[in-house]
């Protein structure tokens, strides 16, 4: 692997104006066609020193469902690190269109708490470019630490999905590797129902900052689209993730597959089953959500020991 | 039964059992420790955080201070005064949010001002039972987060409109709406029977006692210098952990003085003959925050080799018929020690340490005053003469509402916490063990008293 360039950032970049940049990005490549090769760029971003607004992360907190306390949810960490990560998927060596890229799947370790008062040095990067049946995906990293120590805190891995476009010399994956495998899915007997309002994507938006069009009105999901707005998946893997609630201990890892959509407003029907070891110490919980009138599945994943 | 399934047998302590309904002997009830969450003034830190929020961080605090994950509580009983109807459960949904095992249960109460030291003797009353061998006691309250209800007018509409069948019924059930039910409902002060507030009720009985500026003045000094002190000494290092960045009450004041307090213009009592001494230095600010109390028996602590730092040995409610001036408002206390005392055959002269909640500075006063009345003690407390004196060196050493701020309902666990660590340092006292007196007055003419006893 090559070796990675750290670029570092005087603060952590605006996402309004990534999108704005994004969007120009696009619209310049269908002109010019431009050629942005087949590799990732090697360049990893890094702000240091970066603080949770508490205001925000009251917000943020009590959005989601979880107590209002001093340590970081670790959705709240991966909305922290968010723009940096779209910093480095925005740059013009980024082979692929930023815009319209699908989040299929996010990994965190959250490996130990991390408290609203600390500063934090966080880094981002662009890693294992793929092919997918259906396009191209690729890994962004996001790593925290307290600023100026070594130990990774927090580590985010999110897989997206450019759909529809491929690289040249970047093969699609052969049948056989897994990927093209279509379960069947019989849903469980809910544990939890969620009514998601059609205000849910504003809502997020404002707590996490990701104020991309397709989460925020029929209209710009439409023009984007999209049949109507659809929820944050980041929303809800980190509404999951309180609902299992503080069992979980302070270090834990956190995984979700997304699946189909969800269009808001909604209802989302949810299945959390928990392990447990001797004495009901909690081991792991998988989670899972579907549609209940449909029976499609949104999302699944789990919260487990580190 | 699984392994993770619920212990089916009692309480640990075998002289608690006994035959089915045959009296059981009592045992004691221990304070192990406390925790709370810096108070902060309204409007200030905790804007934003809810009830549950607060609850939940003294809470978490308190767990990871004995060690508690995972652990089932016997009990979990808290309030709050000023509580959103969505809150009915709020100590259940604390339990459920906090690292206690979900098998905890967990009730609210609410007695005003003294709710939480309500839930200290409730709890300790079932521990001495033998009901449970352990139980959190504790308060929270926000008065920046504070609910507000729409007008009567409004939520007879939307509650009709509920019920309406058809679209002419809605329409109809609509026709009543006038502008002015739409102006919202905010709590306040004030006492639903007089229309008065708490502080312009103190301020008829500081007139009445004869209670001077200077000596409210002085209250309210020595509450700032004595808390301050006590955090310098690192007192509060174990009953408390830090919360949305705050370390210290914010309503501490460490550079105020006497001149400084004497400029301050009165609030309360300005409309009465008498001269208005009550001002913002010598009153409690409206605050946010909460407390608890771990409580247990003897056999508990000891199997979880815990402290144990003072029993609580009893306590007394009492009311005053304040409506039309009998008595005043947060004079409740004053009869409820008397009986108290009487009871445990004890005189004022038998403490060590004296927790008057700071109401206001006069509060501590009138009692003081009317405690010295030889008139009152005969006619109003059926004694011989004057109840007592107290030693006003052992009164709130270590500081009271006054800097500390007070957050309704979490002032109880405050001063239960703050008391049984100093009698568990004070140790034994004239070859007895080191006693304390906490008294807490309330809206609604109520107060709330208790005895706690070094171990």
């Amino acid at each position: 692997m090559n070796t990675v360039h750290p670029v570092i950032l005087g603060e952590m970049p605006s996402l309004s104006k990534l999108y704005l940049n994004a969007a120009a990005q696009a619209a310049r490549r269908r002109v010019l066609g431009t050629d942005n090769g087949s590799s990732l760029p090697d360049a990893s971003h890094e702000v240091r020193g970066v603080t949770a607004d508490v205001a925000k992360l009251t917000a943020y907190q009590h959005l989601i469902g979880e107590t209002a306390s001093d340590v970081l949810p670790a959705g709240y960490i991966h909305a922290l690190t968010f723009p940096l990560a779209m910093s480095v998927m925005n740059r013009d060596d980024f082979p692929l269109p930023l815009l319209g890229m699908i989040h299929l799947s996010n990994h965190v370790e959250q490996r130990s708490p991390v408290l609203f008062t600390e500063p934090l040095d966080v880094t981002a990067r662009v890693e294992n470019l793929r092919g997918h049946r259906t396009g191209t995906q690729l890994d962004v990293v996001a790593e925290v630490r307290g600023a100026g120590a070594p130990d990774i805190r927090w580590i985010g891995v999110s897989t997206y999905l450019a759909k529809g476009m491929f690289l040249p010399g970047i093969d699609k994956p052969s049948a056989h590797n897994g990927q093209t495998r279509h379960e069947e899915f019989k849903a469980p007997d809910p544990t939890g129902l969620w009514q998601l309002g059609v205000d849910t994507g504003r809502a997020y938006a404002a707590v996490s900052g990701d104020f991309n069009p397709i989460h925020l009105s029929v209209l710009s999901a439409k023009a984007l689209g999209m049949r109507r707005s659809i929820a944050h998946g980041m929303y809800l893997a980190s509404r999951a993730l309180a609902d299992v609630g503080p069992a979980r201990g302070e270090s834990f890892g956190w995984d979700v597959e997304f699946d189909a959509p969800v269009f808001l407003p909604g209802r989302v029907a949810l299945d959390i089953s928990t392990a447990q070891g001797l004495h009901g110490a909690w081991q792991g919980s998988d989670f899972v959500a579907w549609n209940p009138r449909s029976g499609r599945r949104h999302f699944r994943g789990s919260v487990t020991e580190l | 039964m699984s392994i993770d399934g619920q212990s089916a047998t009692g309480p640990q302590d075998s002289s608690a059992l006994a035959a089915p309904g045959a009296t059981r002997t009592l045992r004691r009830a221990v304070i192990v420790g406390g925790n709370r969450i810096p108070f902060a003034r309204s409007g200030g830190a905790y804007t934003k955080s809810s009830n549950q929020d607060m609850l939940t961080a003294a809470l978490d605090g308190l767990i990871a201070r004995f060690g508690l994950q995972d652990e089932r509580i016997g009990e979990v009983a808290a309030g709050a005064v000023l509580k959103h109807s969505r809150d009915f459960n709020l100590t259940r949904e604390a339990v459920l949010g906090s690292a206690l095992s979900a098998e905890t249960p967990a009730y609210d109460l609410q007695q005003a001002c003294a709710t939480g030291l309500e839930t200290v003797l409730g709890l300790a009353n079932k521990i001495k039972l033998g009901q449970i061998d352990s139980a959190i006691a504790g308060g929270v309250d926000s008065a920046s987060d504070a609910p507000i209800a729409v007008s009567e007018g409004l939520r007879e509409v939307l509650l009709d409109l509920n019920r309406a069948k058809s679209l002419p019924q809605r329409l109809q059930v609509l026709s009543r709406l006038r502008p002015k039910d739409l102006a919202p409902d905010a709590p306040g002060t004030g006492e639903p029977r007089t229309g008065l507030s708490m502080g312009e009720h103190q301020a008829l009985t500081t007139a009445q006692w004869n209670i001077s500026r200077a000596a409210q003045d002085e209250i309210s000094y020595n509450s700032h210098r004595n808390l301050a002190a006590a955090y310098d000494a690192g007192f509060f290092d174990d009953l408390l952990t830090p919360y949305r960045g705050l370390t210290r009450d914010s309503n501490l004041r460490v550079d105020t003085t006497l001149e400084k307090l004497a400029t301050l213009k009165p609030v309360f009592g300005k409309s009465l003959g008498a001269e208005a001494t009550m001002t913002a230095g010598n009153s409690t600010p409206l605050t946010d925050g909460a407390s608890t109390v771990l409580l247990a028996s003897e056999a508990w602590a000891d199997a979880h080799d815990l402290p144990k730092l003072a029993t609580v040995v009893d306590g007394e409610a009492a009311a005053v018929d304040f409506v039309h001036g009998k008595d005043g408002l947060l004079m409740a206390p004053a009869f409820a020690v008397p009986r108290l005392l009487a009871r445990n055959g004890l005189t004022l002269a038998d403490f060590d340490f004296f927790e008057i909640h700071e109401a206001f500075a006069a509060t501590v006063l009138s009692t003081l005053a009317v405690w010295e009345d030889e008139e009152f003690g005969r006619s109003r407390l059926g004694l011989d003469g004057a109840f007592g004196t107290i030693d006003r060196a052992r009164l709130n050493v270590n500081g009271s509402s006054l800097a500390a701020g007070h957050p309704f309902a979490a002032t109880g666990g405050r001063i239960a916490a703050t008391l049984a660590k100093m009698l568990h340092a004070k140790g034994t006292e004239n070859g007895r063990p080191a006693r304390g007196l906490i008294s807490i007055c309330a809206a609604g003419g109520q107060g709330v008293v208790a005895i706690l006893e070094a171990l």
